[in-house]
């Protein structure tokens, strides 16, 4: 009964909190709403039983999304106010889509088909970890995993493309002092995270977005200064977690007696291999999304 | 396995390193691009001879993992795509002293043709999904090669793109929901005939039709493949809006219940007559040149489109084969008449249409492989668009469709007119518009090589022909 009353305030909360970000007229509102937002959206998703997903949307959700919306509010914070976008056209889509999935809802079968998650426990012992989710994710279906990776570089490549200058101000000594603070107990968690990643929620995405959103604090805050894609081990970071994936199936290939299949790796080794392509994942993670909502001093050089 | 994994893995690691050590990026892209050609054209011919090969991703079993397939058609695209990014390559060289591409067209340039092989390959819904997001990001990113003006466009086109992914992914999700499976052959001829399958493939079809561009859902596509720089503005139209149309035609056609093929066939006939007419029209009345080019694809999707319609409705193996025929002539032909209309405008100086005059005295290559693409585009014989467009005609004649061969005339002569509305001015000599600068011979020969491609197909009609209609 608690639970309940728990579920629907919380879903009204959710409802409401869209709402008031979408409507409201000042942005500085609009975007504090929007992580309030994401709060709320990660506590549903732990509702929902899928505590990764909690843990991403609290970290990039609200978090960083938060971070880059705030960063991008200062830069802009000359521009006059901004003009109210027209909502009838997004509201006339969602109310559609919304009557349309309603209607369609019912014919969702009441039990899910059990065939891929039995398939996923039958496998797991040879997946080289225990937990579903990083199994799925790390071994599985880590061409997925690979490729969304690669996605994140590109969201990366992209943004380079438009310059923005890193907001500078002087550092107020106060948050400098609690971004020192901070940070070494976020490293922490993510270190922690991407351990337990093998065996319960958590893992690489987790780890890199908290381990992102301290690099973003102390970023902020005119500390890591050498953190630019100019310098080639930042860049080396920024590509790890790509390169140890890639070489991780190159080596699965020259394990393969006959057959090579790639992106598979014999049962002895494939925790290990997962730990390490996890870890140059988080670490590739957290400083693209740090270099993503932040940006860099200056915009690149052409071509020489 | 190795050549499809190497068509994939090699751009990709290639354009890591190019990252890595932005020095080496010109000679690691030529090589890939090099590489590329001679293995995707091994692996067309291991297909050919094998018959069509599947891999299960990690060798686990089929439910679990991601499924590559590898048929003829798609055997066909990868070495289509292989060969247009060695040209794109070659012309961005060619120009390089001219006009300066960022350094990072030559990592991203890679990274295209690695998720477009990724995608010709896949044959899982949200492999797909993945594969998707990563065409749309880094032809984004491609766009905002040209500075500061295409950043609007670019936003544009990320913001259409992001809200389609959405809707595909959301359309996937209400697919899993009902059938727990991901897997495209695992899926095939399960689906029933109910309201959340016709919600999941409405969604779907949606995020796919607004990412190829269909009419009327093309608004992003001028700006964006105009605001690109050529060599991009090839890429982007004659492959990437490619893949959403060949992940469109498989989910219809083995995916979708039969039921819903008469209804989808009447909503991609509207489309394609809406594209073949207003694309048309507004090509022929925008006074800048690329975005000539750019509203022509608009109205050569229609042809696509439209054979997909009648493929849902009629099943006749012509109309498969009209399809991709479309697909490869236009690929090429567009391939060709952008990167000659940005050589032009570069040479010239100007973007409108106007600045063309006396074009064939000034710039006669360019403007001779413009004029043999544009051939194509309107279907003169032997071209590959005539090809195509005689597939087209073959099975409406069967059908008895009379009402869409009027459509094909009306649009085959509004291609004409565009066409023809550059050539004439081209060939107004009276008072030519004085090139900027000396043109150069090199990028005009391989604007002109993917336009006398497109006209050699008709050599190869009987085994494009037969190979083609071997699908469905």
């Amino acid at each position: 009964m608690a639970l309940l009353l728990f579920d629907l305030v919380l879903c009204a909360l959710l409802l409401l909190l869209a709402g008031a970000a979408m409507l409201s007229r000042s942005l500085t509102q609009a975007v504090t709403l929007f992580i309030a937002f994401g709060v709320m959206m990660a506590l549903a998703w732990a509702r929902l039983k899928a505590p990764d997903l909690a843990l991403a949307e609290a970290a990039i959700g609200a978090g960083l999304t938060g971070a880059l919306c705030f960063t991008a509010l200062v830069r802009y914070a000359k521009q006059p106010a901004y003009p109210q976008p027209a909502l009838w056209r997004p509201l006339t889509f969602i109310g559609l889509v919304t009557a349309l999935l309603l209607a369609s809802l019912s014919q969702i079968p009441l039990q899910p088909s059990s065939a891929i998650p039995a398939l996923v426990q039958q496998h797991l012992p040879q997946s080289g970890v225990s937990h579903p989710v990083t199994a799925v994710l790390l071994n599985f279906r880590a061409w997925d995993t690979l490729l969304e990776l690669l996605v994140l570089l590109l969201a990366l490549l992209g943004a380079r493309q438009a310059p923005g200058d890193l907001p500078r101000y002087r550092g107020w000594s106060l948050s400098i002092s609690w971004s020192r603070l901070l940070s070494p107990l976020l490293l922490l968690v993510s270190g922690y995270l991407l351990w337990r990643g093998a065996a319960a929620p958590g893992g690489a995405f987790q780890a890199g977005a908290l381990l992102a959103s301290g690099l973003v604090i102390l970023r902020l805050n005119q500390q890591l200064s050498w953190l630019s894609w100019r310098h080639f081990w930042v860049r080396m970071l920024v590509l790890g977690g790509l390169l140890a994936f890639v070489l991780a199936g190159a080596v699965s290939l020259l394990l393969q007696d006959l057959g090579a299949v790639w992106l598979s790796w014999p049962q002895s080794i494939a925790g290990a291999v997962i730990l390490i392509v996890e870890s140059f994942a988080t670490l590739a993670i957290a400083v693209t999304l740090t270099l993503l909502v932040v940006g860099e001093p200056k915009p690149e050089v052409a071509d020489a | 396995m190795f050549p499809a994994l190497l068509l994939v893995t090699l751009p990709l690691s290639a354009a890591l390193l190019m990252l890595l050590w932005p020095r080496f990026a010109r000679s690691l892209h030529v090589t890939v691009a090099l590489l590329s050609v001679p293995l995707a054209g091994y692996f067309l011919q291991q297909i050919l001879l094998h018959g069509e090969q599947q891999w299960l991703l990690g060798g686990w079993s089929p439910l679990l993992a991601i499924r590559w397939q590898a048929d003829s058609l798609s055997a066909l695209l990868l070495l289509l795509s292989a060969l247009l990014h060695l040209l794109v390559s070659g012309y961005a060289l060619a120009v390089q002293a001219r006009d300066r591409l960022p350094a990072a067209f030559w990592p991203l340039s890679s990274l295209l043709l690695a998720s477009l092989q990724a995608l010709w390959l896949a044959r899982d819904l949200f492999n797909w999904y993945v594969c998707l997001e990563l065409l749309g990001m880094v032809a984004v990113a491609l766009v905002t090669l040209s500075g500061d003006k295409a950043l609007k466009p670019a936003l544009n086109y990320l913001l259409f793109s992001l809200f389609a992914s959405l809707c595909y992914l959301l359309g996937v999700a209400l697919l899993y929901a009902g059938y727990g499976a991901l897997d495209l052959p695992l899926l095939a001829g399960q689906l029933e005939a109910n309201r959340l399958n016709a919600m999941a493939l409405l969604l779907i079809t949606l995020g796919l039709m607004l990412k190829a561009a269909c009419w009327p859902l093309h608004i992003w596509l001028p700006a964006a493949h105009a605001a690109a720089p050529a060599a991009v503005s090839a890429l982007l139209s004659a492959l990437v809006v490619k893949g959403p149309l060949f992940i469109l035609y498989l989910v219809w056609t083995e995916l979708a219940p039969q039921a819903f093929w008469l209804p989808a066939s009447y909503l991609f006939a509207l489309a394609a007559l809406g594209a073949l007419l207003f694309g048309g029209i507004a090509a022929l009345r925008t006074p800048y040149g690329k975005s000539l080019v750019a509203y022509s694809t608009v109205a050569q999707l229609g042809y696509a489109t439209l054979a997909l319609a009648f493929v849902l409705r009629f099943n006749l193996p012509e109309f498969v084969a009209a399809l991709w025929l479309f697909v490869l002539a236009h690929a090429l032909a567009k391939a060709a008449s952008f990167l000659a209309m940005g050589e032009l405008q570069q040479t010239l100086g100007s973007k409108q249409v106007s600045a063309l005059k006396g074009a064939s005295q000034t710039m006669p290559l360019a403007m001779f492989a413009f004029a043999v693409a544009g051939g194509s585009l309107i279907g003169l014989p032997p071209s590959g668009g005539f090809l195509a467009k005689w597939a087209l005609l073959l099975g409406l004649w069967q059908s008895q469709q009379y009402f869409w061969l009027l459509v094909l005339a009306v649009a085959t002569l509004l291609a004409a007119a565009y066409v023809f509305r550059v050539v004439v001015l081209a060939f107004d000599r009276a008072e030519p518009t004085a090139p900027d600068f000396a043109p150069q011979r090199l990028p005009q020969y391989l604007a002109l090589l993917p336009a006398l491609a497109v006209w050699a197909m008709a050599l190869f009609s009987m085994p494009l022909l037969t190979l083609l209609k071997q699908e469905l």
